[in-house]
């Protein structure tokens, strides 16, 4: 299957200042992205998601390196036809409604009036904002907006889908929304590329990742591949018993009242617990292992970096 | 005993609103004082004597061809916005010196829209109207020479028109009426009655005037040529008659003339006048008596020597 | 049609401005008081209502070519509009030409409207629909249409102040222009004369569109000349467009 979006050896440096002062953003970054996939596009703030981004999109000129859009050079007008963009935060003409706006979006790609209309009325219904659809976007909310941007990013019916930060500032509900959505694009084949800072929810979706930091990418690879299965712990929750009988087998986290709450970290030590809490007739309330998490992964590699 | 089921409590009055209340009625007393202040004193500086206007300053611009630049593409406009701005200027009697500047002003309005015809004739009107108020302002000393550099600023816009104007009469026309009727230039009238009458359009009397200004001039034998011209193109019967009274007043002028002062000469041999003009014949001093252009005597008074027609050359 | 769809919401927007509508007022409200100050004139009443009328429609016709062109690429810029727009299957040449003709579009109209109130004060006058004057209001606004592309240019990489001062500063200089022609004849050949002839010809010259004083005078104006002009106003408008779309294409929106 060939590459949605496939980045080699991009680099970008801006002068920034009245005396410039020249800054490396992107020191050299390579990745792929496969068709129908989903990929998370992560890094901490400053690492130059964004202005990778708007490298893709043809905002910013790159100094090195070669972008192609499905197989085409990104410099090229026509590499954006199938490609619906969702920036972090939206902005729109306000005096527009969203009817009006997404009918102006429609022009842009040269959609013929049946479509056009046929598009706008299934999206609005899509996002939720049929009853505003009239109403000028100076008068949403940033929810409203968002729903909006994600309309426009739709109306083309792209084939790839880029996402600056699409869950951010949303409330839980509107999260999974969102989420729900993503997934419905993988369904019908498309291609998602997105930056998040939320992990948990990359973690639910995404097939595979890429880690920036400092301008570069320090790792590329499927989520099942990046994040394994092991255990990094057990957490045992215990009653009736006093921290002491457990010393040298684990970690004692808290105790309140007569509940200790216990971390062992030799998975083999965990049977032994379990034995001693029912030979010492104590309670016990919880077992639950935990596995690396890809926040671990991140925190892991950034730190190291 | 049952508490009452209302209990009233003295209304004290509300401090916070009584002073907001005295404090807008302060507020507006204080605009109506304002208000009447200021109308009172616009009417207090309008009634005041200027001997400056506003925009004065237009005098000491060096020269129109500057301010050509200056209005970036608005000539035209400039033009009307400094014309008003004179009319206003010369229409305020109480500004002594206004005149001092005239030629300068126009100048420039002209500069700037050389075909903007009213200013020319306005200007030039201006002048000789103020030349006429110098001279009957009574001042203790000698306004003679400010009133002529009037009537010669009159003359240097009206030239400027017509250097601009080509095809326009009234410059030279104008010229020419200051020439004949203000400074009794004859000469001079002439010569401008000359150039207006070749331009197309212009009246047909304008020949005639400067016929009449040859004839004051005192070039008689060029008046009666120019007048018999008239005559002979004559292209009806008023200008015909017209014509033909002014060549018969040449003629009684020539006649006249000659006759009293062969007549002084008599005098002078023989110590008094000519008893009448047949004398002068035969005393050898004139060859014939001359008649007027009817063929009719001229009148002779022996007591005084002098010569007059018949009739008025203009009642024929 | 891409840019069409640019210009139509480029006009929408324009049409909101305040700016707009109060540069309009005042030029009707100077159209309409011409005629109370020709009353102080001595003769010729019309002339004075044709000029302020003229210099109305081209004095705020300029202010709103300055003030609203100026802001127009920059707001898109200020307020990160462009980034959704930008990222569409769009040549910036498509952008900048769409703002282009949008305020043209609004500007028409503007000047229009203005036009129509200035020929019936004329008409309350003289009792004449005088289509004479049409003549310079056609090229005063193919003057705005050069000025508006100025605007633009200095909108795709320059701040809205300095923008408008360096439009009214192409403007003023179009209007000086015309006397390097006369320091070239007091000058001798060389260095200096070659260089000022290069300079008037490169820079602008607005006066070719200024037949303001001849139509108010009902003069002809010579021949060659208004079709050479326009010639000159269309050219030397798609040479500012072109320099408008060379730096915006290089521009990195950050």
């Amino acid at each position: 299957m060939a590459d949605a979006i496939r980045i080699e050896n991009l680099q970008k440096r801006f002068r920034l200042g009245f005396i410039p002062k020249t800054r490396q953003i992107l020191k050299s970054i390579t990745f792929s992205v496969r068709e129908g996939e989903t990929f998370g596009y992560l890094g901490p703030n400053g690492a130059g998601k964004t202005t990778t981004i708007k490298c893709l999109l043809g905002l910013i000129h790159p100094d090195a390196g070669t972008i192609e859009i499905f197989g085409r050079p990104h410099s090229a007008p026509r590499s954006r036809q199938a490609l619906g963009f969702l920036p972090e935060n939206p902005y729109f003409y306000d005096y527009l409604t969203a009817r009006e706006f997404l009918a102006f979006t429609a022009d842009l790609f040269g959609l013929g009036r049946e479509v056009r209309e046929e598009r706008i009325a299934r999206l609005l219904k899509l996002v939720g904002l049929e009853r505003a659809a009239d109403l000028p976007l100076r008068k949403y909310s940033r929810g409203m907006l968002q729903r909006a941007g994600l309309a426009q990013a739709l109306i083309n019916d792209p084939k790839l889908v880029v996402l600056d930060e699409p869950l951010g500032g949303m409330d839980p509900l509107g999260r999974k929304e969102i989420r729900d959505i993503i997934v419905r694009f993988k369904d019908e084949g498309k291609t998602v590329f997105f930056t998040s800072h939320i992990l948990q929810d990359i973690e639910m979706i995404c097939d595979r990742v890429a880690i920036i930091v400092g301008g570069r990418i320090v790792k590329e690879g499927g989520l099942r591949d990046l994040v394994s299965e092991k255990v990094l712990f057990t957490e045992v929750t215990v009653s009736g018993l006093p921290p002491e009988t457990f010393a040298g087998l684990g970690e004692s986290v808290s105790s309140r009242g007569d509940r200790v709450l216990l971390k062992v970290y030799d998975e083999a030590r965990v049977d032994e617990v379990v034995g001693l809490i029912h030979d010492r007739k104590g309670r016990l309330i919880s077992l639950s292992p935990r596995t690396e998490t890809l926040e671990d992964i991140f925190v892991d590699t950034v730190t190291r970096t | 005993m049952k508490p009452p089921l209302f209990v009233t409590r003295k209304e004290r009055p509300n401090r916070t609103t009584a002073k907001t209340g005295s404090a807008t009625v302060l507020l507006v007393l204080f605009l109506l004082a304002a208000g009447a202040a200021v109308v009172t004193l616009k009417g207090v500086t309008d009634r005041a004597v200027r001997t400056k206007l506003p925009g004065a300053s237009i005098i000491y611009i060096p020269s129109g061809k500057f301010l050509k630049f200056a209005t970036f593409g608005y000539r035209s406009l400039a033009a009307d916005a400094i014309y008003l701005w004179a009319i206003q200027y010369y229409s305020t009697p109480t500004i002594d010196d206004r005149f001092d500047h005239l030629d300068h002003v126009f100048a420039i309005v002209n500069e700037l829209d050389p075909r903007y015809q009213d200013p020319y004739e306005v200007g030039a009107l201006i002048a000789v109207e103020g030349a006429r108020d110098v001279l009957s302002s009574s001042r203790g000393r000698d306004r003679g020479d400010y009133a002529r550099s009037l009537i010669q600023a009159a003359f240097t816009i009206l030239d400027r028109g017509d250097a601009n104007n080509p095809d326009q009469w009234v410059y030279t026309f104008n010229a020419g009426h200051v020439a004949l009727m203000t400074l009794k230039d004859f000469a001079l009238a002439e010569k401008y009655f000359e150039r207006c009458m070749k331009i197309p359009g212009a009246p047909e009397f304008v020949e005639r005037l400067r016929a009449n200004a040859i004839f004051n001039k005192g070039d008689l034998k060029t008046s009666w040529e120019t007048w018999l011209d008239i005559y002979n193109r004559a292209p009806d019967e008023r200008t015909r008659r017209i014509a033909s009274n002014h060549l018969y007043n040449v003629k009684a002028t020539t006649d006249g003339t000659a006759l009293e002062g062969e007549a002084t000469k008599y005098r002078e041999r023989y110590g008094r006048f000519p008893a009448d003009l047949g004398t002068l014949v035969r005393t050898g001093f004139i060859r014939e008596v001359p008649k007027d252009l009817d063929g009719k005597d001229y009148l002779y008074d022996p007591a005084t020597g002098k010569v007059k027609t018949v009739i008025s050359p203009w009642r024929r | 049609m891409k840019i069409g769809a640019i210009a139509g919401i480029t006009f929408k927007e324009a049409k909101r401005d305040r700016i707009l509508y109060l540069l309009f007022f005042f030029a009707a409200v100077g159209i309409v008081a011409s005629r109370v100050l020709a009353v102080l004139t001595v003769g010729d009443r019309i002339k004075i209502i044709k000029d302020v009328g003229l210099a109305s429609i081209s004095i705020f016709g300029i202010l709103m070519a300055i003030l609203i062109g100026t802001g127009l690429v920059y707001k898109e810029i200020d307020k990160k509009t462009i980034y959704t727009l930008l990222a569409k299957p769009l040549h910036r040449a498509e952008f900048i030409l769409g703002k282009f003709l949008g305020l043209v579009l609004t500007l028409f109209v503007m000047t229009a409207a203005m036009t129509v109130i200035f020929l019936a004060i004329v008409y309350a006058h003289t009792l004449k629909v005088e289509t004479g004057l049409l003549v310079a209001v056609v090229y005063i606004f193919l003057e705005l249409v050069l000025i508006t592309a100025v605007a633009i240019l200095f909108s795709s990489f320059s701040t809205p102040i300095l923008s408008s001062l360096f439009a009214l500063g192409f403007t003023l200089i179009g209007h000086l222009s015309w006397g390097l022609e006369l320091i070239l004849k007091k000058m001798q050949p060389g260095t200096g004369r070659s260089l000022v002839r290069a300079l008037s010809m490169i820079l602008p010259d607005l006066e070719n569109f200024n037949f303001k004083t001849e139509v108010v005078h009902g003069l002809p104006i010579p021949p060659g000349i208004p079709l050479s002009a326009f010639f000159y106003g269309v050219f030397y408008t798609a040479f500012i467009l072109g320099l408008a779309v060379l730096i915006f294409r290089r521009r990195d929106f950050i």
